[in-house]
């Protein structure tokens, strides 16, 4: 584990759409997807890309796959330049890009594998020998000679990932494996990644899911509109906050609750995610939860709220995507703050 | 386990001849056993010729006053005489099966290009170290045989329900010309497929070509009643060039653009140059897209 198998500098890539509103003309618009994302993989690691919807990962991990051009900068994969020597790129990676697509739905799953591992040159006799291990690791019996339109979209899934593996290749990227599968299969998947990571192979792996990347990850890029926020191991990410600690705190909190919270001496940032029946959850970073969960408590009692619940929260990865941007990673967000507006000005 | 030593993969980014010809037959291979999974497909698209050609033959009787009639009418018009009914329908059935093999070519590779991308599987496809000549190669080999097989089945039951005998004219040498006639066509889906993956509304677009395609290849007619701007546009075509080399072989009429050696000889250049131009035009469609959106897009 030392040297970057995976290179970027100066990444970027600038989208040219046609927006359409009711009512104007159409025109151009400029999404500017990455803007100079520098990266290094090191050999042998697990490397997880975190952001939310929109950050630009799929788009980087589509540059690095030789899929897209990006407008400026460079990178290398292996060794080989992404532009340059495309089909040593392509054949050093496998990948699982697009979910549960990609697949032929009036052939079967064995023979999806058989043509694609062509494809990847791979000879004759490996590939038998391959899919026939893939088959083995990853239970598919019981379907891989059915044609894929019979598959259940988990089904598919795991085709799928087998798929990123035909070629044997030393370099994996996975684009959020596991959006559609449930929790054992998931789990599953992340144990079968670690276990490939063990024998040898660097993963990039893309997730908007904290935990996946806490528990799989050897270094973590948080990215976010474009750019890298964030880069280090999660535990690195972690301290990166210092002695800072969160409360986390759920009921109802009427808006003038939560500004006076934030104007309590020690408050750091509240971060608010609504959930559904007018309830929310609000996220407390301060300097030292003990001492100020008695300031906590009376900022939020009375005039109209309800703590149901309050407990001290271990930091994660979330917390440092909080810190950074304001914001939190789910999808429903409500955001308080000036620096959750700045935040949101990209 | 795969990686029980570490592994450093089995794929390459430069194959030699013998996985070169893997991904060709690969590709060959599962389109063909996708299409075999489509009960009936191949039948039913060889009796649409048929219907294709019905039109004209029952319009031509109705408009002449018997077929003999709309025969003599037909032939003479188009520059010859002494012609049968049988032969008036054998024109009419040769017509319809070349637009045939054209509109299937179009479909074939153009469509196939569109399925891909709808699938996910063309950004597959662009992941793998394959080249695009392989791929295509793979890809045209199988609509070749896809062509040739409609193309005589659609032949012998035109043959049967017209009561015609295309074996008393030439009708190997036709073959030959329908065959040398498809590399030209190759390079006609070629730029078709481009269009395909760069605009967005492509079957809107193939379904219109496909009858501008009819219309200038003269399926029902030589296209020298055309006007001469027309006429020279569309000989200029490269379908119709094989629509009528494929007729005249075989109803020993004179062809359009002069002798055979002539005919032979604008095929010939047709074969080469126009795939060479389409797959140039392919991969420069190619190379944009992914600088701009990506393959997978449309
Ligand atoms: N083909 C395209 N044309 C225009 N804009 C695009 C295109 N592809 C992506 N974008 C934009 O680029 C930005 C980054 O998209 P990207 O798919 O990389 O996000 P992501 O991090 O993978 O998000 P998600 O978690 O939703 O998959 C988004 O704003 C997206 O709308
Ligand atoms: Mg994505």
């Amino acid at each position: 584990m030392a040297e970057p198998i995976i290179r970027a500098e100066g990444l970027s890539k600038t989208f040219l759409s046609k927006e359409r509103k009711k009512g104007e003309k159409k025109r151009k618009k400029e999404v500017h997807a990455l803007k100079s994302v520098d990266l290094e993989v090191l050999d042998g690691e697990v490397f997880g890309l975190l952001g939310p919807n929109g950050a630009g990962k799929t788009t980087l991990i589509k540059i690095l796959t030789t899929l897209l051009l990006p407008t400026g900068g460079s990178a290398w994969v292996n060794g080989y330049s992404i532009t340059k020597e495309e089909d040593e790129v392509r054949a050093s990676i496998g990948c699982m890009l697009m979910g549960d697509r990609g697949l032929y739905w009036k052939l079967t799953g064995r023979e999806n594998l058989d043509y694609f591992g062509a494809l990847y040159h791979v000879p004759r006799p490996d590939r038998a020998k391959q899919i026939e291990h893939l088959i083995a690791l990853l239970k598919l019996d019981d379907f891989i000679d059915r044609t894929v339109e019979t598959y259940s979209s988990g089904q598919r899934m795991i085709v799928a990932f087998a798929k990123s593996l035909v070629n044997d290749a030393p370099i994996l990227f996975l684009d959020e494996p596991t959006v559609t599968m449930d929790v054992p299969t998931a789990r599953e998947l992340r144990r079968i990644v670690k276990d490939l990571n063990d024998h040898g192979k660097t993963i990039l792996y893309t997730t908007h899911l904290m935990h996946e990347a806490e528990e799989l990850c050897d270094r973590v890029a948080i990215i976010d509109h474009g750019e890298i926020i964030a880069l280090g191991t999660p535990r690195e990410l972690k301290d990166s906050l210092g002695h800072e600690d969160v409360v986390s705190l759920e009921g109802i909190f009427p808006d003038a609750t939560v500004s006076r919270l934030r104007a309590v001496p020690g408050v750091l940032e509240v971060a608010v995610s609504a959930e559904d029946d007018g309830r929310s959850k609000l996220d407390v970073m301060v300097e030292n939860s003990r001492a100020m969960l008695p300031r906590i408590i009376e900022a939020v009692t009375g005039q109209g709220s309800t703590v149901e619940e309050i407990r001290p929260k271990e930091i994660t990865l979330e917390d440092v995507f909080v810190a950074k941007t304001g914001r939190t990673l789910a999808v429903d967000t409500r955001v308080v703050g000036e620096k959750a507006v700045r935040g949101r000005g990209g | 386990m795969a990686g029980e030593t570490v592994s450093r993969g089995f794929g390459l980014g430069r194959p030699g001849p013998r996985a070169s010809a893997g991904v060709v037959w690969s590709v060959f291979r599962a389109r063909l056993k996708i299409i075999t999974r489509y009960k009936g497909a191949v039948f039913l698209e060889s009796i649409i010729p048929v219907i294709f050609a019905g039109l004209p033959i029952l319009l031509g009787a109705a408009v002449a006053g018997g077929e003999q009639n709309a025969a003599n009418n037909f032939f003479a018009y188009t520059g010859t005489t002494g012609r049968t009914a049988a032969d008036f329908r054998l024109y009419m059935l040769m017509g319809s099966n070349t637009f045939m093999v054209v509109t299937l070519m179009l479909w074939l590779i153009g469509y196939w290009v569109r399925r891909e991308q709808e699938t996910g599987t063309l950004e597959a496809l662009y992941l793998t170290p394959a080249k695009r000549f392989h791929v295509l190669a793979g890809v045209t080999s199988y609509t070749f045989i896809r062509a040739l097989i409609a193309f005589l089945v659609a032949t012998v039951l035109g043959a049967l329900l017209f009561n015609v005998n295309p074996l008393e004219g030439n009708f190997l040498a036709a073959v030959a010309y329908l065959v040398l006639g498809i590399p030209a066509l190759w390079g006609i889906s070629f730029f078709f497929g481009a269009l395909v993956m760069r605009i967005k509304e492509a079957n809107s677009v193939i379904q219109l070509l496909q009858w501008v395609l009819a219309f200038a290849m003269g399926v029902y007619f030589p296209v020298t009643v055309f006007p001469f701007l027309l006429r020279v546009v569309a000989m200029g075509f490269p379908p119709t060039l094989m629509n009528d080399a494929i007729r005249s072989t075989l109803l020993g009429i004179a062809s359009i653009y002069g002798p055979w050696y002539v005919v032979l000889g604008l095929m010939l250049i047709a074969a080469w140059l126009v795939p060479l131009l389409g797959y140039e035009f392919f991969g420069w469609t190619e190379r944009r897209v992914k600088r701009d959106q990506g393959v997978g897009q449309f």
